[in-house]
């Protein structure tokens, strides 16, 4: 076991370079030259009593002091990367990069992305964990109960806006519940997270937030439960399917035993790395959801900073991203050992 | 198994659809189907022969789906979704991307530009239209309206006629793009619709605004109805027109620049209004007077043809009128002939060459097209063709009126009875923001997105499966490298990698088709490993199967085991998941342009198109600019879906068929 996850994290350590590396590079590509923007915006702050040459000669000055200070003297995209990282030497023979802490500046909101990316993570994880416990808590024994009665007509019904659901984009339910809830109806707010203009503390402060993230987590929640109800139901039939279920029912077991304990045990090992998988896709946010509500979140975070081309930003969310994702097939690996007696994590 | 006669393929299609839509009575009487008819066994040798009896897999798969009405039904609809948003944009001949069409945003879906009411049909006096709605009076001096009357998300609607208006006799009406102006027989000046910019009253608000020109007093005291020539209505202003050629002008003067110069004339001839400016024609100077030195003094006879300077054509002519469209003007000059002033748009008919003796006797001016009638009682639309409305149709005699404004055009007999009408009826799906026809882009925007997920997906196909194929083969390190690089495209993160991709497209200048293919190559790229692993895991099953292993101790070469005997047991499963992946890559597509990071304007796709429902406000305002486009993308999805649910279902062997 220990040995299968030490090769394992080996392997995403690789992975996560080899990712990062071309994502960076893709990066690269974008034409934003910040060295050259200071170097411009200070030569112009001093643009007084000087002539063009010595314009020229200054411009080329801070140009290459400020190239030197960001790292980017050099082409080389290898070298590039391995600064970012922390791994290659600046001109001045400092290492400042990843590594040594230093994961980039916010030049949009003026402070270090770590202190940046906080507040929205928190708000993404608070509202996605909410909905996501939701989510489960109806999918899960709504799956359970299609597949015992498969066919039947709560089944169909069940099937058919399951179907529906799936083949839904998630905006398209986000618009409908906006038009229904805040047009139509006027019961919660369209957007923010608190009342503008009003200081409400304790119990009242909560209760307008909660009155804010109400519509979110309910849009969050229903625009998932038909893809996770038809996964739920598809592997409960297929575990009832099973030979030993056969069995369980000839040794005389109660149909609860049956179903909860034989069956539900083998539908659970296709739904680990969706529900794994949905819990660390918390903290990477909902970007549609995000966007439409104006929900200060990791995803409406990541939308401004493309929009802007706040690069250490974009950087940081990227690493945060690739990092989610490759930890959590790694999790997702070694729960199937824990849920599936049959597999053994060995070699 | 079957018992029944082998049936042709397209004939059992047909009634497989007959009978969804219509009921199995139909399904009877058009395909002569004789129940329960027992076939006799036939007997070779003395033994029975059942070769007929025998289905292969393939053809067992495709007999239980044909069994599944509604899947049967879903690939109809996609069959038709596909033939619809491939055929048709090659006959919408004059649609283009790009359309806009200021005086036709955000209206909502009707098919009643044209629907002149009864009771005004026989008795018309009098018809004005500007934007999306007209309004008629009729030779007893009644008021109708009709078209798209309501403005915007303001909650008016012009429809409402006051009750001052119902109760007195009218003698003139104008509709502007959002108000209507009635003069009764009084004399006194009635208005409805929006005031916003003081269309028609004088308000505080309307006073304190700077750039509005108010009401004279004049008209609001009441003017003398018989010396009234002319009242008209434009953008967002009006005009009366006194047959003395004193002008009372008043309106939006950030619509109309020249709107000021206008103020207190007391020469002019004719009026109207363009988009951007007001035109009159000059008495003392016989010109085009806009206030702006150099504005509309070239004039054309063809719309395509050489300009003139307009005092050199005229040569002691004099103008007779003035009628302006959206960017033109048309001057009818007194002996019968015409000439353009301004621009038009790209299509367009040209102005007809007329016989040696005939001349216009009345031009009028919709929003791009101009109707006229001659001294033969001949009627001729030209210039803008957008909507087909300067295509006259035939066989109309005996017009001696013509009314035409917007999009339609209306001709009238002596006794005022409405004799023919052409031009745009209206919008099925309404309008967007931008004045295009929804109804359009939904049929351009289905192409873009069906094509997208397609393409998307045979690159998913292609890619995946050769790998999938390759390393399930080889096995070995090959297999263990090539999931490796599965695993890495796998776990890119879509949106964010999609979000960096296109704003690096959008430094790049690329034309809208070369960001088309980007976006289908970058869904396939990001969307293989899925069918690479479903390749690999099938064909390690079925290396270890039975009947290969058969095969294998029977001689049968690797080639041929690998092609006959596994490629079409992976067939049906990659058939499956490329259905599900088509549904998938739209969904994508649409979620991404919706975001607008996928497709963006000015071409459409079926996200796009719905990304302005993001707004709350304009989702209930508006609804109709999400609403169809939404509910044809989720029905398409629904039905592609569906087929890949029954495939998969059909496909498993445990599956059982009960109803």
């Amino acid at each position: 076991m220990g040995r299968y996850i030490i090769k394992r994290l080996v392997y995403m350590v690789a992975v996560f370079f080899l990712l990062t590396f071309l994502l960076f590079v893709l990066y690269q590509m974008m034409p934003a030259n910040r060295a050259y923007t200071d170097a411009h915006t200070e030569v112009q702050a001093l643009k007084k009593g000087l002539s063009a040459a010595e314009m020229e000669t200054k411009f080329e000055e801070l140009y290459l002091k400020y190239q030197r200070m960001y790292g980017t003297d050099t082409d080389n995209k290898l070298v590039l990367y391995l600064r970012w990282l922390g791994l290659y030497p600046f001109y001045n023979g400092k290492l400042n990069g990843i590594f040594q802490g230093n994961f980039g500046f916010s030049y949009e909101h003026n402070a270090p992305v770590v202190e940046v990316v906080g507040p929205p993570m928190r708000n993404s994880m608070l509202i996605g964990l909410v909905s996501e416990i939701f989510v489960l808590g109806i999918t899960i024994p709504l799956g359970i109960a299609c597949a015992v009665r498969k066919n039947s007509r709560f089944d169909r019904g069940t099937q058919i806006f399951t179907l529906i659901g799936f083949s839904t984009p998630s905006f398209i339910i986000y618009i409908v519940f906006i038009v229904f809830f805040c047009s139509i109806l006027h019961l919660f707010p369209v957007s923010g997270m608190k009342t503008p203009g009003t200081s409400y503390t304790g119990f009242k402060a909560i209760l307008d937030v909660l009155h804010h993230i109400a519509l979110p987590i309910i849009c969050l929640t229903f625009s998932s439960l038909a893809s996770i109800t038809r996964i739920a139901r598809a592997s409960m039939i297929d575990a009832l399917s099973l030979d030993c279920i056969r069995t369980a029912r000839a040794k005389g077991l109660s149909e609860k035993v049956v179903i909860y304990s034989h069956a539900w045990r083998n539908a659970l090992v296709p739904m680990v790395a969706i529900i794994v998988g949905g819990f660390f896709g918390i903290i990477g946010g909902a970007m549609i959801m995000e966007t439409m509500f104006g929900f200060k979140g990791m995803g409406l975070l990541f939308l401004s900073a493309t929009r802007t081309a706040d690069y250490d930003l974009i950087m940081f969310l990227e690493v945060i991203y690739t990092f989610i994702g490759l930890f959590s097939n790694l999790v997702i690996d070694l729960c199937y050992g824990l849920v599936d007696p049959r597999v053994r994590i060995s070699k | 198994m079957s018992k029944e006669k082998k049936e042709n393929i397209f004939r059992k299609c047909g009634r497989w659809l007959v009978r969804g839509l219509l009921g199995p009575q139909f399904e009877e009487k058009w395909f002569h189907i004789k129940k329960d008819e027992p076939k006799e066994i036939q007997y070779k040798n003395g033994v029975p022969d059942d070769s007929e009896l025998i289905v292969s897999p393939g053809r067992q798969i495709f007999n239980r789906f044909l069994e599944r009405k509604f899947a049967v039904l879903s690939v109809f609809v996609v069959l038709f979704m596909f033939l619809i948003v491939t055929i048709v944009p090659h006959f919408m001949t004059k649609y283009y991307d790009a359309y806009t069409e200021v005086t036709q945003k955000d209206l909502p879906p009707t098919m009643s530009f044209m629907s002149v009411p009864k009771d005004l049909q026989g008795n018309i006096k009098q018809i004005s239209s500007y934007g999306s709605f007209s309004v008629g009076l009729s030779n007893d001096g009644e008021v109708y309206v009709w078209g798209a009357t309501k403005i915007g998300a303001t909650g008016l609607n012009v429809r409402d006629i006051p009750e001052e208006v119902k109760n007195n006799k009218m003698a003139f009406v104008a509709a502007g793009i959002d108000h209507i102006i009635a003069i009764g027989e009084d004399g006194k000046m009635y208005g409805w619709g929006s005031n916003r910019f003081g269309q028609y009253a004088v308000t505080e608000t309307t006073l304190a605004n700077p750039n509005l020109q108010p009401v004279p007093e004049a008209v609001l005291n009441g003017l003398d109805v018989s010396h009234i020539k002319k009242v008209v209505c434009g953008f967002q202003a009006s005009a009366i027109l006194m047959d003395d050629g004193v002008l009372y002008i008043w309106g939006n003067k950030q619509a109309y620049s020249n709107l000021v110069n206008f103020v207190d004339k007391d020469n002019i001839v004719d009026i109207d209004f363009t988009l951007n400016y007001v035109v009159g024609i000059d008495e003392k100077q016989n010109s085009v007077y806009t206030g702006t030195r150099g504005l509309y003094d070239t004039v054309r006879t063809s719309i395509g043809g050489k300009g003139e300077k307009l005092f050199q054509f005229l040569a002691g002519r004099k103008i007779n009128e003035i009628t302006a469209t959206s960017t033109s003007i048309c001057i009818l000059l007194d002996d019968g002939s015409i000439a353009m002033v301004g621009d038009f748009p790209t299509d367009v008919i040209d102005v007809p060459t007329l016989p040696e003796g005939e001349g216009f006797t009345l031009i009028e001016g919709g929003t791009y097209h101009y109707t006229g009638v001659t001294n033969k009682g001949n009627v001729y639309s030209f210039g803008g063709d957008h909507y087909r409305q300067a295509e006259v149709p035939e066989g109309l005699t005996g017009v001696s009126k013509i009314y035409a404004g917007a999009f339609q055009s209306y001709a009238v007999d002596e006794n005022g009875s409405l004799l023919n009408k052409w031009g745009l009826k209206g919008y099925l799906f309404g309008t967007d923001d931008r004045g295009a026809d929804i109804a359009q882009r939904v049929i351009a925007g289905g192409r873009v997105t069906m094509t997208v997920g397609a393409v998307a997906v045979i690159i998913e196909i292609i890619i995946g499966v050769s790998i999938g194929l390759i390393a399930g083969y080889f096995g070995g390190w090959v297999d263990i490298f090539l999931m490796r690089v599965a695993e890495v495209f796998g776990s890119i993160p879509l949106y964010p990698f999609m979000l960096i991709l296109s704003s690096l497209l959008a430094q790049v200048s690329l034309s809208t088709d070369a960001r088309l293919y980007m976006i289908m190559v970058i869904l396939g790229i990001l969307g293989w490993p899925g069918f690479a692993r479903i390749t690999r895991a099938q064909i390690l099953v079925a290396r270890e199967s039975e009947y290969v292993t058969a095969a294998q101790a029977m001689g049968v070469r690797e080639v041929r085991i690998a092609f006959k005997h596994i490629l079409p047991n992976i067939i049906s499963v990659i058939l499956v998941n490329m259905t599900l992946s088509f549904a998938a890559s739209m969904q994508t597509e649409t979620s991404l342009s919706f975001l607008g990071f996928g497709v963006t304007y000015p071409q459409p796709s079926w996200g796009n198109m719905l990304s302005r429902a993001s707004n709350a406000t304009a989702a209930i305002n508006f609804w109709w600019q999400w609403l169809f486009t939404s509910a044809i993308l989720v029905f398409t999805t629904v039905c592609i879906n569906t087929i890949g649910d029954t495939l998969r279902d059909v496909m498993d062997p445990k599956s059982t068929n009960d109803k």
